[in-house]
């Protein structure tokens, strides 16, 4: 596919053309915390950091509160539709600029999950008419990440700083420019339309490029071999080895929340009076010991312990299991937000000695 | 001056776990990042090299003396029958704040005084690293040196030297009791009255006009996720389920909608009232960077004010809000 | 956030509606008789009977605000009148943190309000909730709170 550039500062111009046909979100950094927010005036430029996000895009697609339906008096009604100044009439299609390629990557995974339609082996079946409704038409700006963290391990997943899956198109940073790859049918049509401030993009620069990602993959740590992962979990449901690994977690939800593949959700009624309410879906955590507290006041999952399991088990087992990849996509934002600095890295070679020595015994 | 500290803090460890005067050391270990630490449960003497003690010793570790956090680990590792009482000995390192938090754990029945050895140690304060990584213009640190009062951080292209009093955290800069107020033995050279000058803990925020304040808190508040990671951070919310996961009534929303949050947080914090004793471990735990600060330091200066007292520093105390004056001061009652 | 600072003058037949929590003992007794004896007050309150005012949570006030109402009172026996012999006392010194609190964060001091009326003081009861009325209506529609449904 052909490659193009465009000037870094000429990014402004981009935005705005996509704000003619889309909602824009866009890497903003407040307070130190940097999200996607999106684009409300003509002011907002985004936060370009060479590495992810620290609140993942998924809140685009996948809002930690969503209004299902409003009741007045009887009568239901949809949710009111954001109103910002550049939403044209007859569109939602959200376009995002910006997310890093592993977080992308997590789009593509709860794809799967809710039921759009990619070619993929394994999906759930389900499909979710609000990830689906955002998610049609969204056109991805992916950047690639120039400086990965330390915490970044998506060279374990199969990913790396410069992956494809998912974008449609793929900007490298070269210096003054970005290149910009388009990756997908959308990508291609879109950089066709007229107007855009963009070059073709010469040799030296895809030549740039390519000097760039080698150096950003070589700063990534060597990935640790975890296919068989899936298969060791399977053995070690009672092992004592849970206990070891959740002794110091709080059971707070700072890593769920933040997880660009932490999908869970409660369905609550909030009312207002007798008569005024909503019905909203809002994020909860498998950390919660009350994600799992039955009516009778019996829990399934009492302590840190099952449920610290249960996240490790559904990243690395149940969602291989069913949806055919790991369920995590190596951002590292857990190990970035954990208040006791909680590894998941550390529990992955923990549970992968705990089986070689089994198998060792063996 | 750091080495010798860890040195005897694991002299100390060892000599408690040979004599077998506790089942279990709970300390800090060297976590993957820079800058971070970890909490670590050590029960055996080969273990003991891993506890470290430096700047970045940043949890409050009285949190797991609560039952509900440690129901695991609280299991004496020795049979039994050997052991006259089924209950497991727990050492663990102290911070004065820490300290503190297991004065009121103690006071207010949570743990028993006889089942914990608390090695204090001297601390001088640790990093805020929301505070480094704003003056590094949030770049990442990979590698850092503490000076005398300055610490060097490295990163990929840069190396800067900050001044050590820019980026302790608050809490502990205006720490006003340093030394821990209990402990069975005490690592380390006191460092109350030395060096840094201490001020009362103050907030700006009291100079403003009500509407002020409430946007600074709108603006504060819409910023947490509701992840609870400041309440389970927290050494002094243990109730063994909180009001917020009540669900028979159900007080709380669970969206991020703002009155709901905002109740939370100010629920919680009237639910440590007296009992707060200003360790910043729910400011640290926010991966949000939420500034609850301001609450806690307004009722505990309320609290001191009012009834004289301030949490955690004496185990013969009855908790203020336990507790009642007949000349209680009422000029805002009609 | 503009819209809490609109002139009061927009709410013309505005009413507040304010809740009152009243002790068993006393302030409810107090409501009763300055019924009785055909005092007027505002009816601007909607009251809740508790058995004490050690009974009041500070949630309490809290989900009043958060539920629309304009103001709160709280209504208890005298120092040293418990019928329970201490909650005023303990009561009082979870007001004294509440109240700071609430006007800390920006709660105007007139919204929640604490009295100790006993059961023979209709009239002061009477004056009591005129005062809070009149306080609210100064204040306008609370709006900070409201929970957003």
């Amino acid at each position: 596919m052909a490659a193009f550039k465009i000037k870094k500062k000429r990014l402004k111009e981009l935005i705005d053309s996509l704000t003619k046909e889309y909602r824009v979100f866009i890497p903003v950094e407040s307070d130190g915390v940097s999200s996607f927010k999106e684009v409300t005036s003509d002011s907002h430029l985004p936060t370009i950091n060479s590495h992810n996000t620290d609140r993942p895009p998924k809140e685009i697609f996948f809002p930690q509160t969503e209004t299902l339906f409003t009741y007045k008096e009887g009568k239901i009604s949809p949710p009111e539709q954001p109103n910002t100044k550049y939403r044209t009439p007859n569109t939602d299609k959200i376009a995002i600029f910006g997310a890093s390629p592993c977080d992308v990557k997590s789009f593509s995974l709860l794809d799967r999950l809710f039921g759009m339609e990619r070619n993929v082996a394994k999906c759930s079946g389900y499909k979710d008419a609000y990830w689906i409704n955002r998610r049609t038409n969204a056109l991805i700006f992916t950047i690639g990440c120039n400086y990965p963290l330390s915490t970044c391990f998506c060279n374990w997943l199969n990913g790396g700083p410069f992956t494809k899956e998912g974008s449609d198109l793929l900007l490298t940073d070269i210096g003054e420019d970005f290149l910009v790859e388009p990756c997908s049918q959308n990508g291609e049509e879109f950089i066709k339309t007229k107007g855009l401030p963009i070059q073709k993009a010469a040799k030296v620069d895809i030549k740039r490029a390519s000097t760039v990602r080698k150096e950003a993959e070589s700063t990534l740590s060597e990935p640790v071999d975890i296919t068989s992962l899936k298969e060791g979990l399977d053995t070690l449901w009672d092992n004592p080895v849970w206990n070891e690994i959740a002794y110091k977690c709080l059971s707070c939800a700072a890593c769920s929340y933040l997880c660009p593949t932490c999908y869970c959700f409660d369905i609550q009624d909030e009312r207002a009076g007798n008569a005024r309410g909503k019905r909203i879906r809002v994020w909860d955590s498998c950390m919660f010991s009350l994600f799992t507290k039955e009516a009778s006041g019996h829990n399934p999952r009492p302590s840190s312990k099952e449920r610290m399991r249960q996240r490790i088990m559904h990243k690395f087992n149940y969602f291989v299991e069913n949806l055919g990849d790991f369920g995590c996509v190596g951002c590292g934002r857990c190990i970035r937000s954990c208040p006791v600095n909680m590894d998941i890295r550390e529990v992955i070679n923990t549970i992968k000695n705990v089986k070689l020595t089994i198998s060792n015994e063996k | 001056m750091m080495r010798s500290l860890e040195n005897e803090l694991k002299e100390c460890a060892r000599k408690l776990l040979t004599e077998k005067k506790v089942d279990l050391i709970i300390g800090y270990s060297k976590s993957p990042l820079p800058l971070r630490s970890t909490p670590c449960f050590i029960r055996e003497e080969k273990d003991v090299d891993s506890l470290i003690f430096d700047l970045t010793c940043s949890n409050n570790l009285a949190t797991y003396l609560q039952k509900s956090k440690c129901a695991e680990h609280r299991k004496p590792n020795t049979d039994p029958t050997v052991r006259m009482e089924n209950r497991c000995k727990i050492g663990i390192i102290a911070k004065a704040c820490d300290a503190r938090s297991i004065v009121q754990l103690i006071l207010e029945k949570q743990v028993k005084k006889e089942d914990i050895t608390v090695i204090g140690i001297a601390c001088t304060g640790i990093l805020d690293l929301k505070k480094v990584s704003d003056r590094l213009n949030g770049k990442e640190i990979l590698n850092y040196n503490p000076q005398d009062d300055e610490v060097l951080f490295e990163g990929k292209d840069f190396k800067k030297a900050l001044k050590l009093s820019d980026i302790l955290c608050d809490s502990c800069k205006t720490c006003l009791n340093p030394d821990p107020s209990v402990y069975d033995s005490f690592i380390g050279e006191p460092v109350s009255g030395a060096k840094t000058e201490k001020q009362e803990p103050m907030t700006e925020l009291e100079n403003l006009s009500f509407g002020e304040r409430w946007e600074y808190f709108e603006h504060e508040i819409s910023k947490c996720i509701r992840c609870y990671a400041c309440r389970n951070a927290c050494p002094l919310c243990y109730c063994e389920e909180c009001v917020v996961d009540r669900t028979n009534p159900q007080w709380f929303g669970k969206s991020t909608e703002f009155s709901d949050t905002f109740t939370f947080h100010i629920t919680r914090m009237l639910d440590t009232a007296g009992r707060c004793v200003g360790c910043g471990a729910c400011i640290r735990a926010c991966p949000t960077h939420v500034d609850l600060a301001p609450l806690g330091i307004k009722i505990e200066k309320e609290i001191k004010e009012r009834f004289g007292y301030t949490a955690g520093l004496s185990l013969d105390a009855t908790p203020p809000m336990a507790t009642f004056n007949e000349d209680d001061k009422e000029e805002f009652i009609m | 956030m503009s819209e809490h600072r609109k002139p009061n003058t927009e709410h013309r037949n505005w009413q507040p509606k304010i809740i009152a929590f009243l002790c068993n003992w006393c302030s409810y007794a107090g409501a009763d008789l300055a019924g009785v004896s055909r005092i007027q007050y505002p009816p601007n309150i909607r009251v809740i009977r508790v058995p004490c005012s050690g009974r009041i949570n500070p949630i309490f006030v809290l989900k009043c605000l958060q539920n629309g109402f304009d103001g709160v009172l709280v209504s208890g026996c005298y120092p040293g009148d418990c019928h329970y012999i201490s909650g005023n006392y303990y009561a009082r010194r979870k007001f004294a943190i509440l109240k700071t609190l609430l006007e800390f964060i920006g709660i105007e001091p007139g919204r929640v309000q604490f009295s100790w009326v006993s059961a023979g003081e209709g009239e002061k009861f009477a004056q009591v909730v005129k005062k809070v009325t009149d306080d609210v209506k100064k204040l306008g529609p609370a709006k900070r709170f409201v929970k957003r449904v």
